[in-house]
Protein backbone atom coordinates (compact mmCIF):
# COMPACT_ATOMS: atom_id res chain seq x y z
CA UNK A 1 0.00 0.00 0.00
CA UNK A 2 3.24 2.47 1.38
CA UNK A 3 6.34 1.80 0.47
CA UNK A 4 9.41 4.46 0.28
CA UNK A 5 12.77 3.23 -0.50
CA UNK A 6 15.78 5.46 0.98
CA UNK A 7 13.01 8.50 0.80
CA UNK A 8 15.34 11.15 2.65
CA UNK A 9 14.46 14.72 2.55
CA UNK A 10 17.12 17.27 4.19
CA UNK A 11 16.14 21.10 4.29
CA UNK A 12 18.90 23.20 4.56
CA UNK A 13 20.70 22.57 7.83
CA UNK A 14 17.97 20.64 9.24
CA UNK A 15 18.13 16.83 9.62
CA UNK A 16 14.57 15.73 7.92
CA UNK A 17 14.06 12.51 7.38
CA UNK A 18 17.22 9.91 6.45
CA UNK A 19 17.21 6.53 3.94
CA UNK A 20 13.37 5.86 5.18
CA UNK A 21 12.15 2.37 4.60
CA UNK A 22 9.09 1.85 5.11
CA UNK A 23 6.14 -0.53 3.79
CA UNK A 24 2.72 -0.52 4.80
CA UNK A 25 0.67 -3.72 4.07
CA UNK A 26 -3.02 -3.09 2.28
CA UNK A 27 -6.05 -3.32 5.22
CA UNK A 28 -3.62 -2.74 8.02
CA UNK A 29 -3.87 0.01 10.84
CA UNK A 30 0.29 1.08 11.36
CA UNK A 31 1.09 3.02 13.84
CA UNK A 32 4.13 5.79 13.11
CA UNK A 33 6.06 6.56 16.96
CA UNK A 34 8.17 9.23 17.61
CA UNK A 35 9.04 11.99 19.44
CA UNK A 36 7.89 15.50 18.56
CA UNK A 37 10.41 16.88 15.56
CA UNK A 38 11.36 12.88 14.83
CA UNK A 39 10.69 13.63 11.15
CA UNK A 40 6.79 12.31 11.60
CA UNK A 41 5.18 15.14 9.30
CA UNK A 42 8.48 15.32 7.25
CA UNK A 43 7.79 11.44 6.24
CA UNK A 44 3.65 12.34 5.74
CA UNK A 45 4.20 15.23 3.98
CA UNK A 46 6.56 13.81 1.45
CA UNK A 47 4.13 10.97 1.13
CA UNK A 48 1.69 13.69 0.22
CA UNK A 49 3.44 15.72 -2.51
CA UNK A 50 3.96 18.67 0.19
CA UNK A 51 7.28 18.65 -0.37
CA UNK A 52 9.22 16.68 -2.57
CA UNK A 53 12.23 13.67 -1.71
CA UNK A 54 16.03 14.98 -1.63
CA UNK A 55 16.73 11.36 -2.53
CA UNK A 56 15.08 8.21 -2.49
CA UNK A 57 11.44 7.76 -3.16
CA UNK A 58 8.23 5.54 -2.60
CA UNK A 59 5.03 4.62 -3.27
CA UNK A 60 1.32 4.70 -2.13
CA UNK A 61 -1.22 2.33 -4.35
CA UNK A 62 1.98 1.39 -6.54
CA UNK A 63 2.29 4.96 -7.69
CA UNK A 64 4.75 7.06 -7.76
CA UNK A 65 4.50 9.60 -5.02
CA UNK A 66 6.20 12.47 -7.05
CA UNK A 67 4.92 11.88 -10.54
CA UNK A 68 1.07 10.69 -9.82
CA UNK A 69 0.38 12.17 -6.61
CA UNK A 70 -2.83 13.75 -8.10
CA UNK A 71 -4.22 9.89 -8.89
CA UNK A 72 -2.63 8.82 -5.03
CA UNK A 73 -4.91 11.67 -3.52
CA UNK A 74 -7.83 10.71 -5.10
CA UNK A 75 -7.88 7.76 -2.67
CA UNK A 76 -6.19 9.44 0.37
CA UNK A 77 -7.79 11.17 3.17
CA UNK A 78 -5.64 13.06 5.37
CA UNK A 79 -5.94 14.60 8.59
CA UNK A 80 -3.12 17.15 9.30
CA UNK A 81 -1.40 17.75 13.10
CA UNK A 82 -2.28 21.27 13.02
CA UNK A 83 -5.43 22.48 11.51
CA UNK A 84 -6.05 25.37 9.95
CA UNK A 85 -8.81 25.74 7.12
CA UNK A 86 -10.24 29.22 5.73
CA UNK A 87 -11.30 31.00 8.57
CA UNK A 88 -14.16 32.84 6.54
CA UNK A 89 -16.09 29.96 5.47
CA UNK A 90 -18.66 28.11 8.12
CA UNK A 91 -18.43 24.35 8.40
CA UNK A 92 -20.48 23.19 5.57
CA UNK A 93 -18.82 25.33 3.40
CA UNK A 94 -15.48 23.98 3.91
CA UNK A 95 -16.99 20.19 3.92
CA UNK A 96 -18.64 20.93 0.50
CA UNK A 97 -15.72 22.50 -0.75
CA UNK A 98 -13.62 19.61 0.49
CA UNK A 99 -16.13 17.37 -1.33
CA UNK A 100 -16.42 18.93 -4.43
CA UNK A 101 -12.58 17.82 -5.22
CA UNK A 102 -13.85 14.13 -5.39
CA UNK A 103 -16.45 12.88 -8.06
CA UNK A 104 -19.23 11.47 -5.61
CA UNK A 105 -21.76 12.73 -3.78
CA UNK A 106 -20.74 13.14 0.07
CA UNK A 107 -23.65 15.13 1.71
CA UNK A 108 -25.61 12.19 3.42
CA UNK A 109 -22.33 11.32 5.07
CA UNK A 110 -21.27 14.54 6.23
CA UNK A 111 -24.65 14.82 7.34
CA UNK A 112 -24.52 11.36 9.27
CA UNK A 113 -20.89 12.33 10.37
CA UNK A 114 -21.41 15.58 12.02
CA UNK A 115 -23.98 13.88 13.84
CA UNK A 116 -21.68 11.08 15.15
CA UNK A 117 -19.35 14.16 16.67
CA UNK A 118 -21.96 16.06 17.48
CA UNK A 119 -20.40 18.98 15.18
CA UNK A 120 -22.60 22.34 14.36
CA UNK A 121 -22.41 22.26 10.80
CA UNK A 122 -23.39 26.13 10.75
CA UNK A 123 -20.98 27.67 13.19
CA UNK A 124 -18.04 30.04 11.77
CA UNK A 125 -14.68 28.17 11.32
CA UNK A 126 -13.17 30.77 13.32
CA UNK A 127 -15.18 30.66 16.11
CA UNK A 128 -14.89 26.70 16.91
CA UNK A 129 -12.51 25.71 19.72
CA UNK A 130 -9.06 23.57 19.03
CA UNK A 131 -11.01 20.25 19.47
CA UNK A 132 -14.31 21.32 17.17
CA UNK A 133 -11.83 22.17 14.36
CA UNK A 134 -10.15 18.86 14.94
CA UNK A 135 -13.63 17.20 14.33
CA UNK A 136 -13.96 19.20 10.93
CA UNK A 137 -10.59 17.71 9.95
CA UNK A 138 -11.85 14.61 10.99
CA UNK A 139 -14.60 14.64 8.87
CA UNK A 140 -12.97 16.02 6.15
CA UNK A 141 -10.47 13.32 6.05
CA UNK A 142 -13.53 10.58 5.82
CA UNK A 143 -16.38 12.34 3.33
CA UNK A 144 -15.25 10.66 0.19
CA UNK A 145 -14.34 7.02 1.67
CA UNK A 146 -10.94 6.67 0.93
CA UNK A 147 -8.89 3.58 0.87
CA UNK A 148 -6.14 5.50 2.46
CA UNK A 149 -6.30 7.01 6.28
CA UNK A 150 -3.46 9.51 7.09
CA UNK A 151 -3.74 10.89 10.22
CA UNK A 152 -1.17 12.92 11.68
CA UNK A 153 -1.12 13.16 15.61
CA UNK A 154 -5.00 12.75 15.48
CA UNK A 155 -6.24 12.85 18.64
CA UNK A 156 -4.68 15.85 20.03
CA UNK A 157 -7.42 18.19 21.56
CA UNK A 158 -9.79 15.58 21.16
CA UNK A 159 -11.64 14.57 24.89
CA UNK A 160 -12.19 11.21 25.98
CA UNK A 161 -14.94 10.62 25.04
CA UNK A 162 -14.27 11.83 21.49
CA UNK A 163 -11.83 9.93 21.39
CA UNK A 164 -13.45 6.94 21.97
CA UNK A 165 -15.69 7.65 19.42
CA UNK A 166 -13.01 8.41 16.79
CA UNK A 167 -11.52 5.14 17.58
CA UNK A 168 -14.75 3.37 16.65
CA UNK A 169 -15.23 5.09 13.47
CA UNK A 170 -11.59 3.62 12.81
CA UNK A 171 -11.77 0.14 13.56
CA UNK A 172 -15.25 0.82 11.08
CA UNK A 173 -13.41 2.17 8.46
CA UNK A 174 -10.43 -0.68 8.52
CA UNK A 175 -13.10 -3.39 8.59
CA UNK A 176 -14.67 -1.94 5.83
CA UNK A 177 -10.59 -2.38 4.50
CA UNK A 178 -9.35 1.00 4.91
CA UNK A 179 -5.73 1.12 5.49
CA UNK A 180 -4.73 3.52 8.21
CA UNK A 181 -1.49 5.07 9.06
CA UNK A 182 -1.29 6.90 11.92
CA UNK A 183 1.39 8.99 13.27
CA UNK A 184 1.65 9.82 17.18
CA UNK A 185 4.20 10.66 19.98
CA UNK A 186 2.88 8.06 22.67
CA UNK A 187 3.09 4.01 21.78
CA UNK A 188 0.18 4.01 24.37
CA UNK A 189 -2.68 5.80 22.57
CA UNK A 190 -1.92 3.59 19.40
CA UNK A 191 -1.26 0.10 20.92
CA UNK A 192 -5.04 -0.57 21.56
CA UNK A 193 -5.62 0.32 17.64
CA UNK A 194 -2.48 -0.95 15.62
CA UNK A 195 -1.21 -4.14 15.17
CA UNK A 196 2.27 -3.01 14.03
CA UNK A 197 4.19 -0.01 14.66
CA UNK A 198 7.44 1.92 12.94
CA UNK A 199 9.46 3.82 15.55
CA UNK A 200 11.50 7.13 14.36
CA UNK A 201 13.37 8.84 16.06
CA UNK A 202 15.94 12.10 14.39
CA UNK A 203 14.55 11.48 10.56
CA UNK A 204 15.59 7.37 11.06
CA UNK A 205 13.27 4.57 11.41
CA UNK A 206 14.80 2.43 13.95
CA UNK A 207 12.20 -0.32 14.60
CA UNK A 208 9.49 -1.86 13.01
CA UNK A 209 7.67 -4.31 15.46
CA UNK A 210 4.39 -6.37 15.73
CA UNK A 211 2.84 -4.37 19.07
CA UNK A 212 2.79 -8.07 20.48
CA UNK A 213 6.62 -9.14 20.06
CA UNK A 214 7.17 -5.55 21.89
CA UNK A 215 5.41 -6.62 24.83
CA UNK A 216 6.48 -9.47 25.10
CA UNK A 217 10.39 -8.05 25.23
CA UNK A 218 11.48 -9.64 28.38
CA UNK A 219 12.56 -6.50 29.71
CA UNK A 220 12.06 -5.75 33.42
CA UNK A 221 13.06 -2.38 35.69
CA UNK A 222 15.24 -2.93 38.35
CA UNK A 223 15.71 -1.03 41.41
CA UNK A 224 18.39 -2.58 43.99
CA UNK A 225 18.76 -0.64 47.50
CA UNK A 226 22.23 -1.19 48.89
CA UNK A 227 24.13 -0.67 52.10
CA UNK A 228 26.92 0.84 50.64
CA UNK A 229 27.13 3.56 48.14
CA UNK A 230 27.32 2.54 44.83
CA UNK A 231 28.51 3.43 41.10
CA UNK A 232 26.94 2.66 38.11
CA UNK A 233 29.53 -0.45 37.14
CA UNK A 234 28.25 -2.07 40.56
CA UNK A 235 26.60 -4.95 38.96
CA UNK A 236 28.26 -7.26 36.66
CA UNK A 237 26.31 -8.86 34.37
CA UNK A 238 24.92 -9.37 30.49
CA UNK A 239 21.64 -6.99 30.23
CA UNK A 240 22.24 -4.29 32.13
CA UNK A 241 20.48 -1.49 30.33
CA UNK A 242 21.02 2.39 31.54
CA UNK A 243 22.03 2.17 34.45
CA UNK A 244 21.83 5.05 36.95
CA UNK A 245 23.54 5.00 40.67
CA UNK A 246 22.39 7.61 43.40
CA UNK A 247 24.04 7.29 46.73
CA UNK A 248 22.57 3.29 47.65
CA UNK A 249 20.71 3.26 45.03
CA UNK A 250 20.94 1.75 41.58
CA UNK A 251 18.25 1.52 38.63
CA UNK A 252 18.36 0.04 35.35
CA UNK A 253 16.42 -1.95 32.90
CA UNK A 254 17.52 -5.77 32.54
CA UNK A 255 16.88 -7.88 29.51
CA UNK A 256 19.26 -10.92 30.44
CA UNK A 257 18.35 -13.82 32.40
CA UNK A 258 16.71 -13.27 35.87
CA UNK A 259 18.33 -16.07 37.35
CA UNK A 260 21.77 -14.90 36.35
CA UNK A 261 21.32 -11.34 37.93
CA UNK A 262 20.33 -13.22 41.40
CA UNK A 263 22.86 -14.88 41.27
CA UNK A 264 25.35 -11.76 41.02
CA UNK A 265 23.30 -10.42 43.57
CA UNK A 266 23.77 -12.99 45.94
CA UNK A 267 27.33 -12.16 46.35
CA UNK A 268 26.20 -8.75 47.62
CA UNK A 269 24.77 -6.65 50.25
CA UNK A 270 21.44 -5.65 49.17
CA UNK A 271 18.78 -4.13 51.59
CA UNK A 272 16.06 -4.10 48.70
CA UNK A 273 15.03 -5.72 45.67
CA UNK A 274 12.37 -4.19 43.28
CA UNK A 275 11.68 -5.84 39.93
CA UNK A 276 8.74 -4.82 37.99
CA UNK A 277 7.56 -4.75 34.31
CA UNK A 278 7.61 -1.41 32.62
CA UNK A 279 4.79 -0.01 30.59
CA UNK A 280 5.05 -0.37 26.82
CA UNK A 281 6.39 3.27 26.61
CA UNK A 282 9.09 2.80 28.90
CA UNK A 283 9.86 -0.14 26.66
CA UNK A 284 10.42 1.59 23.68
CA UNK A 285 12.35 4.67 25.49
CA UNK A 286 14.73 2.35 26.85
CA UNK A 287 15.24 -0.53 24.55
CA UNK A 288 15.50 1.46 21.34
CA UNK A 289 16.91 4.36 22.54
CA UNK A 290 19.92 2.26 23.63
CA UNK A 291 19.77 0.17 20.70
CA UNK A 292 19.97 3.53 18.38
CA UNK A 293 22.85 4.80 20.37
CA UNK A 294 24.63 1.65 19.87
CA UNK A 295 24.24 1.35 15.96
CA UNK A 296 25.42 5.39 16.10
CA UNK A 297 28.67 4.20 17.68
CA UNK B 1 -4.19 22.43 -18.49
CA UNK B 2 -7.19 21.70 -16.72
CA UNK B 3 -9.04 24.69 -15.04
CA UNK B 4 -10.73 23.40 -11.31
CA UNK B 5 -13.53 25.67 -10.88
CA UNK B 6 -13.81 24.39 -7.23
CA UNK B 7 -10.75 26.56 -6.84
CA UNK B 8 -11.65 29.10 -9.65
CA UNK B 9 -15.07 30.16 -7.99
CA UNK B 10 -13.94 29.83 -4.36
CA UNK B 11 -10.80 32.27 -5.44
CA UNK B 12 -13.42 34.99 -6.81
CA UNK B 13 -15.90 34.44 -3.79
CA UNK B 14 -12.57 34.85 -1.17
CA UNK B 15 -12.16 38.45 -3.02
CA UNK B 16 -15.85 39.50 -3.89
CA UNK B 17 -15.94 41.86 -1.37
CA UNK B 18 -12.53 43.88 -1.43
CA UNK B 19 -12.80 43.55 -5.54
CA UNK B 20 -16.43 45.36 -5.03
CA UNK B 21 -14.86 48.03 -2.86
CA UNK B 22 -12.04 49.19 -5.44
CA UNK B 23 -14.52 48.83 -8.20
CA UNK B 24 -16.61 51.42 -6.34
CA UNK B 25 -13.90 53.47 -5.57
CA UNK B 26 -12.35 53.98 -8.51
CA UNK B 27 -15.98 54.58 -10.08
CA UNK B 28 -16.51 57.34 -7.50
CA UNK B 29 -13.26 59.10 -8.42
CA UNK B 30 -13.41 58.99 -12.35
CA UNK B 31 -17.03 60.68 -12.25
CA UNK B 32 -15.56 63.24 -9.33
CA UNK B 33 -12.64 63.82 -11.08
CA UNK B 34 -14.67 64.02 -14.61
CA UNK B 35 -17.15 66.63 -12.91
CA UNK B 36 -14.12 69.10 -12.26
CA UNK B 37 -13.76 69.52 -16.03
CA UNK B 38 -16.77 71.85 -16.76
CA UNK B 39 -15.88 73.85 -14.20
CA UNK B 40 -12.18 73.85 -14.90
CA UNK B 41 -13.04 74.65 -18.95
CA UNK B 42 -15.58 77.55 -17.37
CA UNK B 43 -12.89 81.09 -18.97
CA UNK B 44 -12.03 82.31 -15.36
CA UNK B 45 -10.43 79.46 -14.56
CA UNK B 46 -8.33 78.56 -17.71
CA UNK B 47 -6.94 82.00 -17.51
CA UNK B 48 -5.99 81.16 -13.82
CA UNK B 49 -4.68 77.66 -15.12
CA UNK B 50 -2.62 79.23 -18.06
CA UNK B 51 -0.66 81.13 -15.50
CA UNK B 52 0.30 77.84 -13.62
CA UNK B 53 2.01 76.53 -16.73
CA UNK B 54 3.81 79.89 -17.42
CA UNK B 55 6.03 79.18 -14.46
CA UNK B 56 8.72 76.85 -15.64
CA UNK B 57 9.18 74.91 -12.49
CA UNK B 58 5.31 74.44 -12.33
CA UNK B 59 5.06 73.81 -15.99
CA UNK B 60 7.66 70.96 -15.41
CA UNK B 61 6.09 69.72 -12.59
CA UNK B 62 2.70 69.64 -14.30
CA UNK B 63 4.42 67.41 -16.84
CA UNK B 64 6.21 65.13 -14.61
CA UNK B 65 1.98 64.03 -14.06
CA UNK B 66 1.25 64.19 -17.76
CA UNK B 67 -0.23 67.25 -17.77
CA UNK B 68 0.04 70.21 -20.43
CA UNK B 69 -2.38 73.20 -20.75
CA UNK B 70 -3.75 72.30 -24.25
CA UNK B 71 -3.95 68.34 -22.86
CA UNK B 72 -5.64 70.17 -20.26
CA UNK B 73 -8.11 71.65 -22.44
CA UNK B 74 -9.20 68.45 -24.47
CA UNK B 75 -11.57 66.28 -22.55
CA UNK B 76 -9.50 63.04 -23.46
CA UNK B 77 -6.30 65.08 -22.52
CA UNK B 78 -7.88 65.60 -19.30
CA UNK B 79 -9.65 62.28 -18.33
CA UNK B 80 -6.28 60.96 -19.55
CA UNK B 81 -4.05 63.32 -17.09
CA UNK B 82 -6.42 62.79 -14.25
CA UNK B 83 -6.47 58.84 -15.36
CA UNK B 84 -2.62 58.56 -15.57
CA UNK B 85 -2.69 59.88 -11.93
CA UNK B 86 -5.22 57.99 -9.73
CA UNK B 87 -6.50 55.23 -11.59
CA UNK B 88 -3.75 53.40 -13.67
CA UNK B 89 -1.88 54.03 -9.78
CA UNK B 90 -5.14 52.21 -8.09
CA UNK B 91 -5.07 49.53 -10.79
CA UNK B 92 -1.53 48.80 -10.70
CA UNK B 93 -1.83 48.84 -6.80
CA UNK B 94 -4.97 46.42 -6.83
CA UNK B 95 -3.48 43.76 -9.51
CA UNK B 96 -0.29 43.47 -8.09
CA UNK B 97 -1.44 42.70 -4.28
CA UNK B 98 -3.95 40.27 -5.54
CA UNK B 99 -1.80 38.59 -7.83
CA UNK B 100 0.67 38.56 -4.97
CA UNK B 101 -1.85 37.03 -3.12
CA UNK B 102 -3.18 33.91 -4.95
CA UNK B 103 -0.70 31.86 -4.12
CA UNK B 104 1.05 32.84 -0.84
CA UNK B 105 -1.70 33.19 1.05
CA UNK B 106 -2.31 29.46 0.73
CA UNK B 107 1.19 29.16 2.63
CA UNK B 108 0.81 31.97 5.13
CA UNK B 109 -2.53 31.37 6.52
CA UNK B 110 -1.33 27.12 5.89
CA UNK B 111 -4.66 26.28 4.42
CA UNK B 112 -2.36 25.28 1.16
CA UNK B 113 -1.48 21.67 3.49
CA UNK B 114 -5.32 21.25 2.86
CA UNK B 115 -5.55 22.36 -0.85
CA UNK B 116 -2.58 20.83 -1.78
CA UNK B 117 -3.80 17.25 -0.38
CA UNK B 118 -6.78 17.49 -2.34
CA UNK B 119 -6.86 15.47 -5.99
CA UNK B 120 -5.74 18.42 -7.88
CA UNK B 121 -2.11 19.18 -9.60
CA UNK B 122 -0.11 21.72 -8.50
CA UNK B 123 -0.37 23.62 -12.66
CA UNK B 124 -4.00 23.39 -11.62
CA UNK B 125 -4.11 25.33 -8.76
CA UNK B 126 -2.11 28.18 -10.70
CA UNK B 127 -3.81 28.30 -13.81
CA UNK B 128 -7.06 28.04 -11.57
CA UNK B 129 -6.23 30.60 -9.35
CA UNK B 130 -4.42 32.64 -12.23
CA UNK B 131 -7.59 32.44 -14.53
CA UNK B 132 -9.82 34.12 -11.13
CA UNK B 133 -7.33 36.89 -11.00
CA UNK B 134 -7.52 37.57 -14.75
CA UNK B 135 -11.52 37.39 -14.39
CA UNK B 136 -10.77 40.01 -11.87
CA UNK B 137 -8.73 42.18 -13.27
CA UNK B 138 -10.67 42.05 -16.81
CA UNK B 139 -13.46 43.18 -15.03
CA UNK B 140 -11.93 46.00 -13.25
CA UNK B 141 -10.78 47.29 -16.72
CA UNK B 142 -14.09 47.33 -17.93
CA UNK B 143 -15.81 48.77 -15.36
CA UNK B 144 -13.01 51.24 -15.66
CA UNK B 145 -13.61 51.78 -19.32
CA UNK B 146 -17.77 51.74 -18.91
CA UNK B 147 -17.51 54.58 -16.30
CA UNK B 148 -14.61 56.21 -18.53
CA UNK B 149 -16.60 56.53 -21.18
CA UNK B 150 -20.02 57.17 -19.70
CA UNK B 151 -18.47 60.22 -17.74
CA UNK B 152 -16.49 61.83 -20.66
CA UNK B 153 -20.24 61.68 -22.48
CA UNK B 154 -21.35 63.01 -19.86
CA UNK B 155 -19.05 66.52 -19.06
CA UNK B 156 -17.66 66.86 -22.43
CA UNK B 157 -19.32 70.12 -23.81
CA UNK B 158 -18.01 71.46 -27.01
CA UNK B 159 -14.79 68.71 -26.46
CA UNK B 160 -14.59 66.62 -29.26
CA UNK B 161 -12.22 63.56 -28.98
CA UNK B 162 -11.62 59.82 -30.70
CA UNK B 163 -13.09 57.56 -29.26
CA UNK B 164 -10.18 54.66 -30.55
CA UNK B 165 -7.40 56.71 -28.49
CA UNK B 166 -9.41 56.29 -25.02
CA UNK B 167 -9.40 52.56 -25.90
CA UNK B 168 -5.73 52.19 -26.83
CA UNK B 169 -5.08 54.29 -23.91
CA UNK B 170 -7.58 51.76 -21.41
CA UNK B 171 -5.61 49.08 -22.91
CA UNK B 172 -2.41 50.03 -22.69
CA UNK B 173 -3.55 50.69 -18.87
CA UNK B 174 -4.72 46.57 -18.66
CA UNK B 175 -1.48 46.20 -19.87
CA UNK B 176 0.55 47.40 -17.39
CA UNK B 177 -2.01 46.39 -14.39
CA UNK B 178 -1.28 42.66 -15.59
CA UNK B 179 2.50 43.28 -16.06
CA UNK B 180 2.59 44.58 -12.51
CA UNK B 181 0.43 41.78 -11.36
CA UNK B 182 2.99 38.76 -12.73
CA UNK B 183 5.29 40.85 -10.78
CA UNK B 184 3.67 40.59 -7.48
CA UNK B 185 3.01 37.28 -8.23
CA UNK B 186 6.28 36.23 -9.42
CA UNK B 187 7.51 38.20 -6.46
CA UNK B 188 5.58 36.81 -3.94
CA UNK B 189 7.16 32.76 -4.51
CA UNK B 190 10.13 33.91 -3.32
CA UNK B 191 9.30 34.93 0.19
CA UNK B 192 9.41 31.87 2.57
CA UNK B 193 5.95 30.53 4.23
CA UNK B 194 4.24 32.91 1.93
CA UNK B 195 4.43 35.88 4.16
CA UNK B 196 2.35 39.39 2.60
CA UNK B 197 4.37 41.10 -0.13
CA UNK B 198 2.55 44.10 0.18
CA UNK B 199 5.16 46.23 1.34
CA UNK B 200 7.78 45.43 -1.85
CA UNK B 201 4.42 45.62 -3.84
CA UNK B 202 3.86 49.34 -3.24
CA UNK B 203 7.16 49.91 -2.90
CA UNK B 204 7.72 48.94 -6.69
CA UNK B 205 4.07 50.60 -8.12
CA UNK B 206 5.50 53.96 -6.14
CA UNK B 207 9.01 53.40 -7.52
CA UNK B 208 8.01 52.48 -11.04
CA UNK B 209 5.54 55.81 -11.25
CA UNK B 210 7.92 58.11 -9.93
CA UNK B 211 11.02 56.77 -12.20
CA UNK B 212 8.50 57.52 -14.83
CA UNK B 213 7.00 61.15 -13.62
CA UNK B 214 10.99 62.19 -13.33
CA UNK B 215 11.59 61.23 -16.86
CA UNK B 216 9.15 63.34 -18.31
CA UNK B 217 10.36 66.57 -16.50
CA UNK B 218 13.41 66.76 -18.56
CA UNK B 219 14.34 64.87 -22.18
CA UNK B 220 18.22 64.39 -20.47
CA UNK B 221 16.16 61.95 -17.63
CA UNK B 222 13.91 60.30 -20.36
CA UNK B 223 16.47 57.17 -20.53
CA UNK B 224 15.99 56.60 -17.14
CA UNK B 225 12.34 55.95 -17.35
CA UNK B 226 12.35 53.21 -19.19
CA UNK B 227 13.45 50.99 -16.21
CA UNK B 228 9.87 51.62 -14.99
CA UNK B 229 7.08 50.02 -16.26
CA UNK B 230 4.67 53.00 -16.21
CA UNK B 231 6.72 54.27 -19.05
CA UNK B 232 5.62 52.12 -21.69
CA UNK B 233 2.01 53.19 -20.80
CA UNK B 234 1.96 56.16 -24.22
CA UNK B 235 -0.26 58.71 -22.75
CA UNK B 236 -0.32 60.98 -25.69
CA UNK B 237 -3.61 60.61 -26.77
CA UNK B 238 -4.02 64.33 -28.78
CA UNK B 239 -1.29 63.01 -30.69
CA UNK B 240 -2.44 63.06 -34.41
CA UNK B 241 -0.71 59.46 -35.32
CA UNK B 242 -1.31 58.00 -31.46
CA UNK B 243 -2.35 54.20 -31.86
CA UNK B 244 -0.65 51.10 -30.85
CA UNK B 245 2.56 50.57 -30.73
CA UNK B 246 4.08 47.26 -31.32
CA UNK B 247 7.04 47.26 -29.48
CA UNK B 248 4.85 48.74 -26.01
CA UNK B 249 2.72 45.95 -26.57
CA UNK B 250 5.23 43.31 -26.93
CA UNK B 251 7.08 44.92 -23.81
CA UNK B 252 3.78 44.16 -21.61
CA UNK B 253 3.19 40.73 -23.09
CA UNK B 254 6.40 39.22 -22.97
CA UNK B 255 7.38 40.03 -19.29
CA UNK B 256 3.93 39.05 -18.04
CA UNK B 257 4.27 35.70 -20.32
CA UNK B 258 7.47 35.32 -18.78
CA UNK B 259 6.81 35.45 -14.96
CA UNK B 260 3.15 34.00 -15.56
CA UNK B 261 5.46 30.56 -17.40
CA UNK B 262 8.13 31.07 -14.51
CA UNK B 263 5.52 30.84 -11.74
CA UNK B 264 4.21 27.28 -13.26
CA UNK B 265 7.34 26.02 -13.25
CA UNK B 266 8.84 27.15 -9.85
CA UNK B 267 5.57 26.71 -7.85
CA UNK B 268 5.93 22.81 -9.59
CA UNK B 269 9.03 22.07 -7.98
CA UNK B 270 8.34 24.66 -4.48
CA UNK B 271 7.97 22.75 -0.90
CA UNK B 272 5.40 24.31 0.81
CA UNK B 273 6.13 24.33 4.03
CA UNK B 274 3.72 24.63 6.78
Amino acid sequence: MIETQNLTKSYGKDRGIVDLNLEIESGEIFGFIGPNGAGKSTTIRTLLGLIFPTSGGGSIFGLDIVKKTKDIKKQIGYMPAEINYYHKMDVRELLDYSADFYDMDCRSRIEELADIFALDLDRKILDLSRGNQKKIAILQSLIHRPKLLILDEPTTSLDPLMRAKFFDILTEENSRGTTIFFSSHTLNEVQKLCRRVGIIKEGRIIAVENIETLRKKQLRIVQIEFSHPVKTDEIDCGGVIDPSAHLNSLNFMFSGEVNTLLQVLKEKEIKDLIIEEPTLEEIFMHYYEDKSEKERD
Amino acid sequence: MMLNKNIYFKELKLHRTSFIAWCLSIMVLILLDMALYPILMKDDFLKQLSVIFENPFLKGLMSAFGATLDGFVNVLGFYTARNTMFILLLGSFFSILIAGKILSQEEHEKTAEFLLTKPVTRSEVVWSKLVAYFSLLLTLNIVILITGFISIEIFKGDSEYRLAAFLIHTFYCFLLMLTVGAMGLFLSLWIKRGRPTTNISIGIIIGGYFIDAASKVTPKLDIIGYLSPFKYVDSSVLSPDYGLMWWRILYFLAISLLLFTLTFIIYKKKDILI
